[in-house]
């Protein structure tokens, strides 16, 4: 059977039919020589993706029995979606469809009608030359499995752990250590009404060891992932005996490990000892849920504390968001256990950008808290030598210092992230899948990250996060429904493949191996996005992006070249 | 009246960033040359190199590709690989004495639309003044 390819114009109202000619594209293109061999049907319509458009293309489509279809309309961002799901319905593959982008493109940003009808010529004679060339793709479907592996049982993993619980999802949260809860269970109290924290966070851990859908392993790691969105097989290993081994299939990974507090011996300003009554927030939050009071370390109460932000800030070169935050909190413990005791803040920029920060700040600022804007800062024990914002040079002494020390990403990222095919940024953080766009997904689809593993944030944002994560797995992930990965994926050439390797080196997604035996690269078509990125590094020509082949390219081109 | 040289430039857009700046550019009516004729892709780093100079010899008298701002990549780093193909290709243009102002990388994000028709208007200028490409008539591959 010959080619018969239906070409539609939409007029799409008065915006392209009163910009360019139709009458003169329809004839124009019916005249052309070169398609004397190919059986076209041209027309057009006021506007396609109306009911009445759809239902006309829908019917001209089923009595032509076209090969290919050619619809000239909006962007396809607008309507090519419409349009493929008219090819499904009247079983036409949509990848023997093109739309042209003749409203966007073309009517909108020439001015000379005639000229854009030229134009609209053109574009239309590249895509029917494009679509004889294009092929058939399939979806294939694939069985998914609903469960979730969490990784670490802080405050973000135990919220996402909840939130998919709560549908009933098997949960498997993993924690490093032999308590869950993270730094988030250490404090004494919470911002930003400084609630006690056993009403919060406490009765969260309750929550996740009571439920039954989630299984916590407590002191396990994650030693091995491999698979793609639905289909992961796990395994897991307890950090005290490696070989106890547990393996699991989960259908998407959630990462929720954390972060540390700078190593504060790594900054050469900070030099003090164990011995000294030299604290991080971290240890003094301890102190205060412990022993409900801060005192020295010989059993005294302290009578004078200065509280230091941005330690490493600048080392670090970023913010680490919530420590102003916490420093004035952690000022108002004192103050609230001792009028006598002298409190002294020094900071260069408060970052309180939450919109109950501002009244906590201004209840501390009517208080005899001393607040001293720096411009650097140095100290020697509990001895603080600091240059003011008036460029004067200070001294002062201390019973005791309290720190504030940048926030990293936890010991062991760049494990996990080698182990999961995702990345880390320039700070050492997870790096989101797009900040702005995509800010919980990585570059692998089905992991996702949360909380201060993707970067310093505090308990309201960690839970939110997660929450979202929760949202985004509930809805992706449905049991039962199969999952279809992307058909326009990459595939290498035997023929030509000459096991290089140089397209291993530039996926991103890690969706291309190497067979040792047949000495090729081989492209895992469930884990591909279709990029092309391999294709575009292929010294010998052997990887074929399907859907934008070199041929189906090179067809539209020659249109703009003749 | 000769009519005046009116450059055929291939433009190979990103479909996440580029190809939409461009669209945006027609949604504000912003006015550029028919000199350009868009081939959408999925990412700038499909753009193969040796397709380029198919291109241009093809008698392209430009191309343009066009893809996200570093760092905002769809693909993460797909337009780091780009920038490198791109540098190492204007170098073999170079090397084999053909124009490499006739090949343009711009960083063009959908929200772009502006620049979209900037870079559009300004590389037909920069092209015109270069010229109509001869290769095709002189260089048989």
């Amino acid at each position: 059977m010959g080619e018969k390819i239906g070409i539609y114009i939409c007029e799409c109202g008065p915006n392209i039919a009163n910009k360019v000619y139709i009458d003169k594209i329809i004839e124009k293109i019916s005249s052309i020589e070169a398609y004397k061999n190919k059986e076209l049907v041209i027309k057009n319509h006021k506007l396609l993706c109306s009911i009445d458009g759809k239902k006309f293309l829908e019917e001209e489509i089923k009595q032509n029995e076209f090969t290919h279809l050619v619809i000239a309309a909006c962007s396809p961002k607008d309507h090519e979606s419409t349009f493929i799901n008219i090819c499904k319905k009247t079983h036409l593959n949509p990848y023997l469809f093109r739309i042209v982008n003749i409203r966007e493109q073309c009517a909108w940003i020439i001015s000379d009608r005639d000229e854009a009808t030229e134009k609209a010529i053109q574009y239309i004679r590249g895509s029917i030359n494009r679509v004889s060339y294009q092929s058939p793709l399939e979806e294939k479907k694939l069985d998914s499995n609903p469960d979730v592996l969490v990784i670490g049982g802080g405050i973000a993993g135990i919220e996402t752990a909840l939130s998919l619980a709560s549908k009933k999802r098997k949960v498997y949260l993993i924690e490093k250590t032999s308590k869950l809860g993270g730094k988030s269970a250490k404090f004494r109290k919470l911002l930003p009404r400084q609630n006690c924290n056993t009403d919060v966070i406490q009765k969260k851990l309750l929550d996740v060891e009571e439920n039954n859908h989630i299984q916590i392993f407590k002191e396990t790691e994650l030693e091995k992932a491999i698979g793609f969105f639905g289909n992961f097989e796990v395994i897991l290993k307890n950090v005290k005996d490696n070989n106890l081994k547990t393996e699991l299939r989960v259908g998407a990974i959630i990462v929720a490990s954390g972060f540390k507090q700078l190593n504060t011996s790594e900054l050469p300003k900070y030099e003090y000892t164990q011995d000294d009554d030299v604290y991080t927030s971290l240890e003094i939050e301890e102190m205060c849920s412990q022993n409900g009071k801060v005192l020295l370390k010989s059993g005294e109460e302290p009578r004078s504390i200065a509280l230091i932000h941005c330690v490493g800030r600048e080392e670090k070169g970023y913010c680490s968001q919530i420590c102003c935050n916490y420093m004035l909190k952690i000022a108002q413990y004192l103050e609230q256990q001792s009028s006598d005791i002298k409190i002294k803040e020094f900071y260069r920029d408060l970052c309180l950008p939450n919109k109950d920060d501002q009244f906590f700040l201004e209840n501390l600022q009517n208080s005899a808290i001393d607040f001293i804007r720096i411009k650097d800062i140095e100290i020697k024990g509990n001895k603080i030598k600091y240059i003011g914002t008036d460029d004067t040079k200070k001294e002062i002494e201390v019973d005791m210092l309290i720190l504030a020390p940048a926030m990293e990403a936890e010991d062991g990222a760049t494990e996990l992230a080698e182990l999961l095919n995702i990345q880390l940024d320039e700070t050492g953080f997870f790096q989101e899948a797009h900040q702005k766009l995509n800010p919980i997904a990585t570059s692998t689809d089905g992991i996702f990250i949360v909380g201060a593993a993707r970067g310093p944030s505090g308990i309201s944002e960690s839970i939110l996060q997660a929450q979202a994560v929760g949202g985004e797995i509930l809805t992706q992930l449905i049991p039962g429904e199969k999952i279809v990965p992307e058909v326009k994926v990459s595939e290498v050439l035997e023929a030509l493949c000459k096991g290089c390797q140089t397209c291993l080196n530039v996926c991103t997604y890690g969706a291309i191996y190497f067979d040792e035996d047949r000495g090729i690269s081989v492209v895992n078509e469930a884990i591909c996005r279709g990029c092309g990125n391999c294709m575009g590094s292929c010294p010998s020509g052997a990887i074929r992006s399907k859907h934008f082949t070199n041929p189906q390219l090179y067809q539209e081109m020659v249109e703009a070249l003749r | 009246m000769e009519r005046e040289f009116l450059p055929k430039i291939v433009s190979f857009l990103c479909k996440w960033c580029s190809y939409t700046g461009a669209d945006l550019a027609g949604i504000n009516r912003l006015q550029y040359p028919t000199s350009i004729l868009p081939i959408k892709v999925m990412c700038s780093s499909r753009v193969d190199p040796v397709f380029v100079i198919k291109a241009y010899l093809r008698g392209a008298d430009g191309v343009l590709i066009g893809g996200c701002h570093p760092g905002d990549c769809h693909y993460q780093d797909g337009n780091y690989h780009t920038r490198r193909r791109v540098a190492i290709l204007k170098r073999v243009f170079e090397l084999l004495g053909l124009e490499e102002g006739r090949i343009r990388l711009s960083w063009i994000s959908a929200s772009e639309g502006p620049k979209f028709a900037r870079v559009c208007n300004e590389f037909t200028e920069v092209i015109k003044s270069l010229g109509e490409n001869t290769t095709k008539t002189t260089i048989f591959l």
